[in-house]
C-alpha cells in the first residue's frame, strides 16, 4: 500500500468553517503594506544574543537602526560593532538610557540583571524589547508587570522568539481546531552534548562571561531553554502551570558549576488536565531539541523550524479515508503516516526575525505584542517554579497572586 | 518516464456466487505530476500498459512539454494544424468556455504565462510593462478557430496553452477506457482532477473525495477542507495558493488575466466545481478563480449545472468558505 500514500487522507475536525491564519505569500499578495517608520535602537548587552539579535537586525534595515551599543567589556562593544555600524558605544546602560536618539531598546544581559534594566528602561520612557526569561524570580516578575501596565504607553515585549515562528502560530491555531483532540501529555527536551560554557579570555572574567554557570546570576537550564517551551504551552493552551515537580544534579560537568547540568521538571495543568515533561542535560545529544504534543486524535512533533502532524489511529478510523483528493497541485506523505505542517511558501526565518518585526508594530500600531509582560510573568513564574523545585525538592504550587490580568 | 504499479486487493472469493469484484490500483507519473486510477471489477481488465498508451497519446497531440506535439506545432505555425480528435475536443470546449464566461478562461493567455515564468522555460526576470503590452495583441481565443479538420489561427503569434484543462481531459479519456472494457465503478484522478462513476467494492461504498485545504502556497497542507460524496461526475479545483514566482518585490501568481497581462488579483484562494465530466469542471474552475467572488456566484446561478465550493480571504486575513447549495448536498459531515 505504500505505492498509494494520498489515499491515507483524515477529514479533520473543526476545519469546515474556521477561519485560518495566512502567513507568508498570500497575505503578503493580498495585503496592504504596514505603515513603516525605522525605530531608533540601542541594544544593552552583546554577548551572544545580543549580537546574534544584532545580526537578525541586519535583515529588518526597514524596521530599525542600530544607533547605540552596550556593553561592559570593550572587546564585546568591538565585536558589535560589526554587525552594527556606525551605531554610538556604551559601557554604561544608564548613559545608553539617557541618549534622547534612543527610542527602544532591546536587553540581552544576564537574567539576574533583566528586572533592573528593563525597570529603568521603561522609566526613561523607552520601549523594551526584554530577552527571555522574564525576570530572574516571581516577585521581579509581578513587580515588573505592575511598572509596565503604569506605562500603557510603551511596549514592553519578552524575547520568547520560537514562538513567533509562523510554524507555532499554526500550532496554536491546530491544537484550537481539535487536530490533537484531548490534549493529556506534552514531552519537552532541550539536549546537548558539551558544557554549556563559553571562552573565557582571561580568567578574571569568568562570572561575567559564563554567568549561566552561577546560580546568583542564572537560572540554568530551565530559564534559559526550557522556558521557551513552558511559554509556548502557556500561550498556546491559555493556561499555567498548577504544580512544579524538579529533580536535577551537577552529573557529568563538575568544573565549579552551580547551576545543574541535568534537570527534570514534571508540570502538572490542572485546568487542562494535562502534564508537561521538561528535560535537559548537558550529557547527550541525541534527542537535542524536543517537543511533542499528545492528544487523544494526534500528536504533533516540533523542531525549531518543522513540524509533523500524527493523527492516531482512532481518529482515520472515525472519520474514514477518501478515495481521492481535489487540489490544484498534489500532496504527497510522508511513510510513517506523518503530514508536515506548512505555513508558507517563503523557507522559515529565524524566530527572533519575527519576534522583532512584532515589535517594530506593537511600537508603530500601538498593540500589545503576543509575548508581552503578562505572558512573559507567567512564564517566569514557571521557570521559578521549577527551579525551586529542582533546588530545593518541593513541590511548588501556583498562587492565585501570579494570576495576572 | 512512466512507472506503473499493478496492485490488487481482493477479499476471499464467495463460493458459488458470479464473480466478486475486486479493487484495482494503478499509479504512475504523467503530465508533469501523478495519476492513480481505482476500478472495482472481476478481473483486471485495464492494465498499466493501456493506460500508459492513452496517456502518451494524450501527450503527442496537447503537450507544451512535449517537443513536437500537436499543440507545439500549431504554436510554431503561421496560420494552423490538420488537429486531431483529442485536440478538436479539447479546443471546441476551451472556445465555448471562453464565450460562456466572457473571455475569462482563455487557452491563448500563453505567451503572458510564459513571460512571468509559469511555462515551459525559465525566465530570469519578470515581464516589463511594455513586453507585456507587446504580448497582449496575441492573446484572445476569438483568434483561434476550428475549420473542418483544421485548427487555425488569425494571427500567426497565437499560441495555445490547454494546460488548464488538459488533465481534466485525460481523466475523461482514463474513464472512457475504462468504460470500454465495461468498468462502471471506478475513481480516476490525474493531478488532482477526478472523474468518478459507481461504488467501491466490496461493500458498495459510494466514493469519497477530499477537498484540499488551502492554507499553503507551495508545500504539503495539513488537512482537508472538505470531504464530498460523489455518484458519478468530475471533480476538480483551481488555486491560487500555490505556485508564485518572486523577483525581489515582484511576485506574481500563476493564474494571468487575459485582459490584463498580470496576475489575477481578487479574494479567491481556490475553486472547486463538480460537472457531469471532468474536462467542463477543468475548464470552469480556471474561469472562476479569475472572477472573483461575487462575479463567481453570479455566474453559478446562472449556470445550474455546475456546482462549485470556494474558498476566499477576507480583508483581514482569514480565509472563509462558501458553496452552491447543490455542493453542500455532497458534502459529508463526520
Amino acid at each position: 500500500m505504500t505505492n498509494l500514500p494520498r489515499r491515507d487522507f483524515i477529514k479533520q475536525t473543526g476545519l469546515l468553517t474556521g477561519g485560518l491564519w495566512l502567513p507568508g505569500a498570500l497575505a503578503d499578495a493580498l495585503g496592504a503594506p504596514a505603515p513603516m517608520r525605522k525605530i531608533k535602537l540601542g541594544v544593552i548587552g552583546c554577548g551572544d544574543r545580543g549580537t546574534g539579535l544584532l545580526k537578525i537586525l541586519q535583515d529588518l534595515p526597514d524596521q530599525f537602526e542600530v544607533v547605540a551599543v552596550c556593553d561592559e567589556l570593550p572587546f564585546r562593544l568591538q565585536n558589535a560593532l560589526k554587525s552594527a555600524g556606525h551605531a554610538k558605544t556604551y559601557a554604561d546602560y544608564h548613559a545608553l538610557l539617557d541618549a534622547r536618539a534612543v527610542e527602544a531598546v532591546i536587553i540581552a544581559v544576564p537574567l539576574h540583571l533583566h528586572f533592573q534594566v528593563a525597570k529603568d528602561a521603561l522609566a526613561a520612557g523607552k520601549q523594551v524589547y526584554l530577552e527571555k526569561t522574564m525576570t530572574y524570580d516571581i516577585p521581579q516578575a509581578l513587580e515588573l508587570v505592575r511598572l509596565a501596565q503604569q506605562r500603557p504607553a510603551q511596549t514592553l515585549q519578552v524575547g520568547h522568539q520560537y514562538r513567533y515562528s509562523p510554524l507555532y502560530y499554526r500550532v496554536k491555531e491546530m491544537i484550537k481546531q481539535g487536530y490533537l483532540g484531548k490534549v493529556t501529555q506534552i514531552d519537552c527536551r532541550w539536549d546537548r552534548n558539551g558544557s554549556w560554557r563559553r571562552p573565557v579570555p582571561e580568567p578574571g572574567l569568568e562570572r561575567k562571561i559564563n554567568w549561566r554557570m552561577y546560580r546568583e546570576y542564572s537560572g540554568g537550564l530551565a530559564a534559559e531553554l526550557l522556558s521557551h517551551q513552558m511559554d509556548f504551552i502557556n500561550w498556546a493552551f491559555e493556561t499555567h502551570a498548577d504544580e512544579v515537580f524538579g529533580t536535577g544534579g551537577i552529573d557529568f560537568y563538575k568544573d565549579g558549576r552551580e547551576t545543574y547540568d541535568n534537570v527534570q521538571v514534571m508540570v502538572r495543568y490542572a485546568q487542562e488536565g494535562m502534564v508537561g515533561n521538561f528535560g535537559a542535560t548537558c550529557g547527550n545529544a541525541r534527542d537535542g531539541y524536543l517537543f511533542k504534543l499528545k492528544g487523544t486524535k494526534g500528536t504533533i512533533s516540533l523542531l525549531v523550524d518543522q513540524g509533523m502532524y500524527y493523527p492516531e489511529q482512532e481518529t482515520r478510523k472515525q472519520y474514514g479515508t477518501v478515495d481521492g483528493v481535489t487540489g490544484a497541485t498534489k500532496i504527497t506523505w510522508n511513510k510513517d503516516g506523518g503530514m508536515a505542517i506548512t505555513t508558507g511558501a517563503e523557507p522559515l526565518k529565524d524566530g527572533s526575525w519575527y519576534s522583532l518585526r512584532d515589535f517594530h508594530q506593537a511600537i508603530i500600531e500601538r498593540k500589545v505584542p503576543d509575548s508581552n509582560v503578562l505572558t512573559g510573568a507567567r512564564a517566569a513564574c514557571t521557570v521559578h517554579m521549577a527551579n525551586q523545585a529542582i533546588y530545593n525538592h518541593t513541590i511548588e504550587k501556583w498562587r492565585p497572586e501570579y494570576n495576572l490580568a | 518516464m512512466l512507472h506503473c504499479f499493478l496492485l490488487a486487493i481482493g477479499l476471499g472469493l464467495a463460493a458459488g456466487a458470479p464473480a466478486p469484484r475486486r479493487a484495482y490500483h494503478l499509479s504512475g507519473y504523467a503530465q508533469g505530476t501523478t495519476y492513480a486510477v481505482t476500478y472495482y471489477a472481476a478481473d483486471s481488465a485495464v492494465a498499466g500498459a493501456d493506460v500508459a498508451r492513452q496517456l502518451a497519446e494524450i501527450d503527442a497531440s496537447l503537450s507544451l512539454y512535449a517537443p513536437g506535439s500537436l499543440i507545439n506545432r500549431f504554436n510554431q505555425a503561421a496560420r494552423g494544424v490538420v488537429a486531431d480528435r483529442h485536440l478538436r475536443l479539447v479546443v471546441r470546449k476551451a472556445l465555448a468556455v471562453y464565450r460562456d464566461t466572457g473571455g475569462r478562461f482563455d487557452a491563448t493567455v500563453e505567451p503572458l504565462v510564459q513571460a512571468w515564468g509559469f511555462g515551459p522555460r525559465p525566465v530570469a526576470r519578470p515581464p516589463s510593462a511594455a513586453a507585456i503590452a507587446a504580448l497582449l495583441p496575441l492573446v484572445g481565443s476569438d483568434k483561434v478557430h476550428l475549420r473542418g479538420d483544421s485548427l487555425v489561427k488569425d494571427v500567426p503569434g497565437v499560441h495555445l496553452d490547454l494546460n488548464g484543462i488538459a488533465q481534466g481531459y485525460t481523466v475523461d479519456v482514463l474513464a472512457a477506457l475504462l468504460e470500454r472494457h465495461r468498468i462502471r465503478n471506478y475513481l480516476v484522478e490525474v493531478g488532482g482532477e477526478i472523474r468518478v462513476r459507481g461504488r467501491k467494492w466490496p461493500g458498495g461504498a459510494p466514493m469519497r473525495v477530499g477537498v484540499e485545504r488551502p492554507d499553503t502556497t507551495d508545500a504539503p497542507p495539513a488537512g482537508l477542507q472538505q470531504v464530498v460524496q460523489l455518484r458519478a461526475g468530475g471533480i476538480t479545483t483551481s488555486g491560487n495558493y500555490r505556485k508564485f514566482k518572486r523577483w525581489g518585490p515582484v511576485k506574481s501568481a500563476h493564474l494571468i488575466d487575459p485582459k490584463t497581462g498580470y496576475a489575477f488579483r481578487n479574494e479567491l484562494v481556490s475553486a472547486t466545481v463538480v460537472a457531469r465530466d471532468a474536462l467542463t469542471a477543468d475548464a470552469y474552475d480556471n474561469a472562476l478563480m479569475g472572477m472573483g467572488l461575487a462575479d463567481a456566484l453570479a455566474f453559478l446561478r446562472r449556470h445550474r449545472h455546475l456546482q462549485a465550493y470556494l474558498l476566499y480571504q477576507r480583508p483581514d486575513g482569514t480565509v472563509a468558505d462558501t458553496a452552491t447549495r447543490g455542493f453542500q448536498r455532497l458534502i459529508v459531515h463526520p
